[in-house]
């Protein structure tokens, strides 16, 4: 499509640039010096504009994910008084390059995808992106290898210095009135359009920096040296900072916390950038973080950039700014000095795909961030930690889940954490969790009483898919908490009304004390079904513990399954448990004949958003609240990140 | 309403400077006042109690005479919690510590006879938590006012307060500063705890890791940015002298 080019003299630009100003219907940013270095900043005048800038510290990016964003206010005195906070003065961003727009438009596809982010949507929809052809180029910068030093879209408006005066290319309509309302424009002629290409190749030629890979052949690159040592001998003098992650304009995880007011009578809760460089990037309430090794965090951010976003969404998620090449102090972040170091190296045949697509089934849309209203209506202690929770939404609507789907509960001042759904599927408002008291969100619900409300944002997650277990025989096998969503899947296949689709079910529990073994009254309702095994296991006993059962670890429980139950192709396994548990049951389902495509898992990490965007949850390229965290093996196993 | 939980605030040696940013809550002291009584705080008021629930203490501990008071502090105390870089890692004080206690004391106070006098029986400096356990710490030379707010809200709510793991470069890259070392200083930010806002990077002078190493100045990487710049290994030695003097790596589980 031909665009619309028009002229203005550089006079009438700085006069264009200060009516936006005067106007005052505008927040006016655009981009100024700071010291030797360039920032986007509130504009006052057009004569701070520096069109003719490197690149800035940090990206527009935080006008659209800014480092902090409160999502929320709520009332601790009146509970479920929170409202959802925007701020919706619409803003104009002068100066922006090719490669910082292409990075929006990357965002776009992570922000604005089913389960869509109303708060970037908004700051997106009301912003107006008033471009500029890169002039100087930045010392680190590799844009031109990346192919993202020009682009054709994604602004509303796009400068180029041609001299004398600025050629402006019109992007959008919002952009055309714009300037039809500020400014006093000419036609561009054809010479004008022919300098355009002549300033933009002679900007081109610039690069000192040049990348030996095309950037479609990164993810290959990749994949064949996942296990190379090079992320070994770089990440040796990483300082863990994560200024790489930071000032990306392609990086957009974050963190979510609920701070409270001195008086304690109401608080907000924020997002704040996050960077999975940082060790407790991927820490779970337990305590347990999942890439522990800053070898994996340095390799996942590579990944991430040049395999995974790939693999989801088609582009690499490196636009060649080289902001972190400046910003890295022991200089390991740079992609064109990793790439182009892995290109000098012979490349093994080892293919792997650490990715997943998954059909999930989005069943929020819209507001992602505000929770629902719910009240506790019964919590039954089993143990000091472990407590069964009745909660019962307040619209009085079904909860709507699928076995193995997932909520995120929210207290108020204390935060929010995952809780897979341990009742089955059903008509009623009421769902039920079991709360292991680990950190602070589950501590505060233990001490909550029935009438309390707490807010719920779900279901989330792919769950199990229900249909392909009719006409199979079922094994489940779960241990400690795994039992909790394992519950929800089991009651649905006993269900009366169901039972008949199914063929003999074999359930083996284990936990690690007899106290663990949480769901003791169900366990003896399975018990007197026909044609159900149950077995259960205690990894140890005291003697003053009463405990009829086996001890031992759960593989413990597999010579015990009746061989003429199993008919292994026809049976469909189902494992959830700690994540030391699977590597070893999973043999011992291999053992039993059972296909890989046959075994399903569901597996934990650290959900904090649910919706994929906040990355916490993250191995290799999955998000385990989305594509999970109900995965069939078979697809699952080569994911390095998922079973190590 | 609950009874709110009583409050006292105790120094030892130190400058007072942290209990100040408290005081100067100002206004917002009445919220404070809302959620706990404060029982007891010599900088501001005159009343005192033994009676307290959440002792918050500054200043290090210098001499046996502070041992002793911090031990019936601590067994007061259901909370306590270090305020402030002396409190939490020794802060200046231990610069002392690279000096035998009687030399120090002879060159400040010469001849002086100060033989049985408990108020000259100096020590080696010590942080509470080598006295006595410490229950939660507030880091920073002042402290910060936002995360005293959020740690005394936090013990409030019967939170873990959640203090930062991560460092000061993280809350400067969000600041859009221009990093200290890219302006030929050399700034501790990389490896001092963050949850300071990177209030001197941001005021354009580097950081002084008064919140504490994150990272051992032997560290490889620390190394190697000391070899890019052309530091040595002794101009961080002495860099750390001012907070971190004796100590390595403050922790990652503190």
């Amino acid at each position: 499509m031909k665009q619309l080019v028009k002229t203005l003299t550089k006079k009438d630009f700085l006069s264009f640039v200060n009516n936006l100003i005067k106007d005052r219907s505008y927040k006016v940013v655009g981009v100024q010096a700071k010291g030797k270095r360039y920032v986007f900043d509130a504009l006052s005048s057009a004569q701070d504009l520096r069109l003719n800038y490197d690149v800035t510290i940090l990206p527009p990016k935080k006008y659209f994910l800014p480092q902090m964003e409160t999502l929320l206010k709520f009332s601790l005195e009146k509970p479920f008084e929170e409202k959802e906070t925007l701020d919706d003065t619409p803003r104009i961003i002068i100066g922006v390059h090719p490669y910082d727009i292409i990075a929006l438009q990357q965002t776009d596809r992570h922000y604005l995808d089913q389960q869509q982010d109303n708060f970037y949507k908004k700051h997106r929809e009301n912003t107006i992106i008033l471009g500029v052809d890169i002039q100087n180029v930045s010392e680190r910068s590799f844009a031109a290898s990346m192919k993202t030093n020009i682009t054709d879209s994604g602004f509303d408006l796009l400068l180029t210095d041609l001299g004398t005066t600025y050629a402006v290319t019109i992007g959008s309509e919002k952009g055309n009135k714009l300037l039809k309302k500020y400014a006093t424009t000419k036609e561009a002629t054809n010479a004008d359009l022919k300098k355009i290409k002549t300033v933009r190749e002679a900007t081109a030629k610039k690069y000192k920096q040049k990348i030996k890979i095309d950037k479609k052949d990164w993810s290959a690159l990749l994949v064949a040296n996942y296990q190379h040592a090079i992320w070994e001998e770089h990440s040796d003098v990483c300082m863990e900072c994560s200024s790489c992650t930071l000032v990306c304009p392609t990086c957009f995880c974050y963190d979510v916390k609920d701070n409270v007011s001195l008086n304690l009578t109401h608080g907000t809760r924020v997002r704040t950038w996050d960077g999975c460089m940082l060790k407790d990037f991927t820490k779970v309430g337990s305590g347990e973080v999942f890439r522990e090794d800053v070898k994996e965090r340095y390799r996942h951010r590579f990944f991430r950039k040049g395999n995974y976003l790939p693999e989801r969404y088609g582009f690499v998620a490196c636009v060649g700014c080289g902001r972190c090449g400046i910003a890295c102090l022991p200089d390991i972040a740079d992609p064109c000095n990793l790439i182009n170091e892995l290109a000098h190296f012979e490349s093994d045949k080892e293919t792997g795909r650490y990715f997943i697509k998954a059909d999930t089934e989005v069943s929020e849309k819209g507001i992602i961030h505000i929770p629902r209203s719910a009240t506790i209506k019964k919590i039954t202690p089993f143990n000091e930690t472990d407590s069964f929770f009745e909660i019962e939404l307040d619209d009085k609507k079904s909860l709507g889940h699928k076995p193995g789907q997932f909520v995120e509960i929210s207290v108020f001042g204390y935060g929010e954490a995952p809780f897979g759904i341990s009742s089955p599927p059903g008509n009623t408002p009421v769902f039920e969790i079991m709360v292991r008291q680990v950190g602070n969100v589950t501590k505060k619900l233990c001490l909550l009483q029935p009438g309390d409300k707490v807010g719920v944002r779900g279901p989330l997650g792919n769950g199990f898919d229900v249909k392909s277990l009719e006409g199979k025989t079922l094994l489940f096998t779960s241990g400690g908490t795994g039992m909790v969503p394992m519950r929800s899947l089991i009651n649905y296949v006993l269900d009366p009304k169901r039972r008949s689709k199914f063929k003999d079910v074999i359930i083996l529990y284990g936990a690690k004390r007899p106290k663990e073994i949480t769901f003791m009254n169900d366990v003896e309702r399975w018990k007197k079904i026909k044609n159900v095994q149950c077995e259960l296991t205690v990894d140890k006993c005291e003697p003053s513990e009463c405990w009829g059962g086996c001890t031992g670890l759960i593989t413990t429980l597999f010579p015990k399954i009746k061989a003429d139950k199993l008919d292994s192709k026809n049976t469909i396994a189902v494992v959830i448990g700690p994540p030391v548990m699977y590597k070893f049951v999973i043999k011992c389902l291999q053992t039993l004949g059972i296909p890989d495509d046959n075994i399903y898992v569901s597996l934990e990490r650290r959900m904090k958003c649910g919706v994929a965007k906040c990355g916490h949850c993250q191995m290799n390229g999955v998000y385990v609240c989305k594509e999970g965290p109900v995965f069939n093996y078979e697809k699952l196993r080569h994911l390095p990140e998922a079973f190590e | 309403m609950k009874q709110k939980p009583r409050v006292a605030v105790f120094d030892f040696a130190d400058c007072e400077g942290c209990e100040l940013e408290i005081a100067d809550l100002e206004e917002e002291i009445l919220d404070l006042i809302e959620i706990v009584d404060i029982v007891s705080f010599r900088e501001v008021m005159k009343e005192h109690s033994d009676t307290y629930d959440i002792a918050i203490v500054e200043g290090s501990i210098m001499r046996p005479m502070d041992e002793k008071r911090l031990r019936t502090i601590r067994s007061q105390a259901k909370i306590l919690i270090a305020l402030g870089a002396c409190a939490t890692m020794g802060g200046v004080n231990k610069i002392r510590n690279q000096w035998i206690p009687d030399e120090v004391k002879k060159d400040v106070y010469g001849t002086a006879n100060l033989k049985g006098n408990e108020l000259f029986d100096v020590f080696q400096t010590k942080a509470l938590n080598e006295v006595v356990p410490v229950d939660y710490y507030i880091y920073g030379c002042p402290i910060d006012r936002d995360e005293f707010k959020s740690v005394i809200t936090a013990v409030a709510l019967g939170k873990k307060p959640e203090i930062p793991r991560y460092p000061v470069c993280v809350e400067c890259k969000k600041n859009e500063n221009i990093c200290q070392f890219e302006l030929g200083a050399f700034c501790l930010g990389p490896i001092t705890r963050a949850g300071c806002k990177a209030i001197c990077p941001t005021h354009n002078s580097v950081c002084e890791g008064c919140r504490g190493l994150i990272k051992k100045a032997e560290a490889e990487c620390v190394k190697e940015v000391l070899e890019r710049y052309k530091l040595s290994y002794e101009d961080i030695r002495r860099r750390c002298t001012m907070y971190n003097y004796g100590r390595k790596e403050c922790g990652y589980d503190e």
